[in-house]
């Protein structure tokens, strides 16, 4: 196998999890997405043998995407309208999500607001989908924290001692990114698991399409973090020099995140400063709104452990079963680090 | 009103869906149901997947390659012979200049910028494929970049011709064309892979071709932010012929637009743009879309109708694609 592939293996494939060693033992996982209404209850599954009993079903991996579709759904709504999830979309959950005294973001322009709009019905609707999926197996959402969170990683990342996505646009785009290069990868990382132990069911093309979504917004919050730093820019007669306060911003979160998450990052790469009249002969742009492998262009995937690092923002080890946005942990049967 | 334009554009449409129903059931094993993949040939193998993909990554690289550096890839020393031969591989059609002609005069350097890094990543996949498929490669086919441009606009409704080298917008369309294609291409080749490490890969390709796609999409919108210069209606256009071409009945691809949401709390509306192509609430909750290779092959082909017999051909593979599934 080449070098490069059996890497990608070993980066996308949790330690921990095993296929089935026995027949048994895999008719018992496919038993229990019995109660998931709108996912095929009946997979082809093609166990290859190996001594290790896995830990997880599917819906413990679905459960696990739950989370993180919470979380991020109660970030873009507070944005967007000031409120959050609905009980009926939390399950009913009693648990406390902190935020600011104001989360709606002031400010916006009509544009940046569409942009706005479109994530958070994104989210909402990844939360509902997989709630709908997952049927009486949905776990409710746990206890979210998005405002000491934010502040502990700007001083862990050495952006400041404080920081608040929701004080205008530039800080939530930064905020925006703390998240969805992080959902790429942990999507990446489920499909190999779940397509390995799951073939043929539907939850592979599931998480593939929700992961390309994530992929759409990280390329866009991307996008617009560089559109921003020409839009406020200083300008000469003979010279644009790009405002990079917040690129910059959201490469020390990239750092603090490859830190705790594996590697697994691109940083922001900032838009050169161009002459005018602008000349593209001469001009040498440099630009990576794509985060991937830089040799082969192959997009991350992040383990499970790596994932949970990063939104415990808490470093490397076992152990870690909550912190960050997670004051309580994760909600479900993938709650703590292995490694 | 109707004018010709959508006259012709519903002719397109109507024709393309009563030729897929007459069809039958050959036709419709073809098609994606529900998500869960039907298989397409009597049997294939990862490395014709793999190899399906390749010849659409050959395209994608040769048109950014062209847009930034006025060369084909290879011409940059990328691979296009069957296997690891040297030699080989098929020719580019450009417009009447040339490969130097096809440099775009850019004004944006943030544009220019994202072009440069993008033809670095098709051409990155390329290679990759490449390495990874070894001795079993397909050679590059021949392409068009010329002809097929001025076709699909016409068919699309924007215009007798359309250039996507004249300038940075039309760029960006000639980029629409292809990304979000990519990406429903590569969502309905995961699920056929059965070697976990190509999985792994065409899992990470997949995720940046979705990049790629919200990247052209935040740009054309952030250049018409309003609809009112046109960019945002011929992606529309463009998303209408690629349906018209999969021969799908139920919606999989939108253009670059408005959409009112319904979020939260209850009865709240917002107005959103359509940056993800995916459609918001139920049923489809924001999911991107799935293609067959038969339904791609339809599009970068531009055959509404699977040929009787041999392969598709057409647009932009005027003589097919080299693989299994052509």
């Amino acid at each position: 196998m080449d070098k490069k592939l059996t890497e990608l293996v070993d980066k996308a494939l949790s330690r921990r999890v095993f296929l089935a060693g026995s027949g048994a033992a895999a008719a018992t996982l496919i038993a229990g997405c019995s109660s998931s209404p709108i996912l095929s209850p009946t997979p082809t599954v093609t166990p290859t043998p190996t001594p290790t009993p896995n830990p997880y079903g599917q819906i413990d991996y679905l459960n696990f995407a739950l989370n993180l579709e919470y979380l991020e759904a109660q970030f873009y709504l507070h944005a967007a309208t000031g409120s959050g999830l609905s009980a009926a979309d939390t399950g009913n959950s009693s648990a406390t999500v902190t935020v600011p005294a104001t989360t709606l973001v002031p400010g916006l322009t009509t544009a940046q607001k569409n942009y706005l709009y479109e994530i958070a019905q994104n989210e909402l609707d990844h939360v509902r989908f997989l709630r709908s999926a997952l049927g009486s197996s949905a776990v409710a959402m746990p206890a979210i924290d998005l405002m000491n969170s934010f502040n502990a990683a700007a001083a862990a990342a050495g952006i400041g001692p404080s920081f608040n996505p929701f004080a205008s646009y530039e800080a939530l785009l930064v905020g925006a990114f703390v998240f969805e290069d992080v959902g790429v990868t942990a999507y990446a990382g489920a499909i190999s698991l779940l397509d390995r132990l799951y073939a043929g069911t539907a939850y592979v093309p599931a998480a593939a399409s929700i992961m390309a979504v994530e992929a759409y917004h990280a390329a866009e919050i991307r996008t617009l973090l560089i559109a921003d730093s020409v839009a406020t820019a200083t300008t000469t007669a003979t010279m644009v020099t790009p405002n990079n306060t917040y690129v910059g911003y959201a490469n020390k979160i990239s750092a603090l995140r490859a830190t705790l998450g594996g590697g697994n990052e691109t940083p922001l790469t900032p838009l050169p400063p161009y002459s005018l009249p602008f000349n593209p002969t001469t001009y040498t742009p440099a630009s990576s709104i794509v985060a991937c492998d830089p040799t082969t262009s192959v997009g991350y995937a992040r383990t499970l452990d790596e994932v949970l690092h990063i939104v415990y923002a808490t470093a490397g080890g076992a152990g870690v079963k909550s912190g960050g946005f997670f004051p309580s942990g994760l909600s479900g049967n993938i709650t703590e680090t292995l490694s | 009103m109707a004018n010709l334009e959508t006259q012709l554009l519903d002719e397109v449409i109507v024709r393309g869906r009563r030729k897929m129903l007459a069809l039958g059931g050959a036709a419709l094993a073809s098609l994606a149901f529900g998500g869960v993949k039907v298989a397409e040939a009597a049997s294939y193998t990862d490395s014709d997947i793999l190899n399906f993909a390749l010849n659409l990554e050959y395209l994608e690289a040769q048109f950014y390659t062209l847009a930034t550096a006025g060369m084909t890839i290879d011409e940059v020393g990328i691979g296009i012979g069957a296997g690891t031969s040297a030699t080989g591989g098929g020719t580019v059609a450009t417009k009447p200049g040339g490969p130097g002609s096809c440099l775009v005069p850019w004004t944006i350097p943030a544009i220019q910028a994202y072009a440069t890094e993008t033809a670095q990543e098709e051409r990155n996949h390329v290679t990759f494929l490449r390495s990874a498929l070894g001795a079993s490669a397909v050679a590059m086919p021949n392409l068009d970049l010329y002809n097929s441009f001025n076709t699909l606009a016409s068919a699309a409704g924007i215009g007798a011709a359309f250039d996507p080298f004249a300038a940075d917008a039309d760029f960006l369309i000639g980029a629409y064309i292809f990304e979000d294609v990519g990406v429903t291409a590569y969502s309905g080749a995961v699920p056929l892979i059965t070697t976990a490490a190509y999985v792994a890969a065409a899992t990470g390709i997949l995720a940046v071709e979705a990049y790629h796609a919200g990247l052209v999409r935040t740009s054309i919108f952030g250049l018409d932010p309003t609809g009112s210069l046109g960019l945002q209606g011929y992606t529309q256009m463009i998303s209408a012929t690629r349906m018209a071409l999969d021969g799908s009945t139920t919606v999989d691809d939108i253009g670059v637009g408005f959409q009112t949401t319904s979020t939260e709390p209850a009865g709240t509306t917002l107005e959103a743009a359509t940056i993800v192509d995916a459609q918001t609430g139920s049923p489809n909750y924001s999911k991107t879309y799935t293609r067959s290779t038969t339904q791609v092959l339809q599009i970068v082909t531009g055959n509404a109708t699977p040929p009787a017999s041999g392969k598709f051909k057409g647009v932009f593979f005027p003589n097919g694609l080299n693989g299994l599934f052509s």
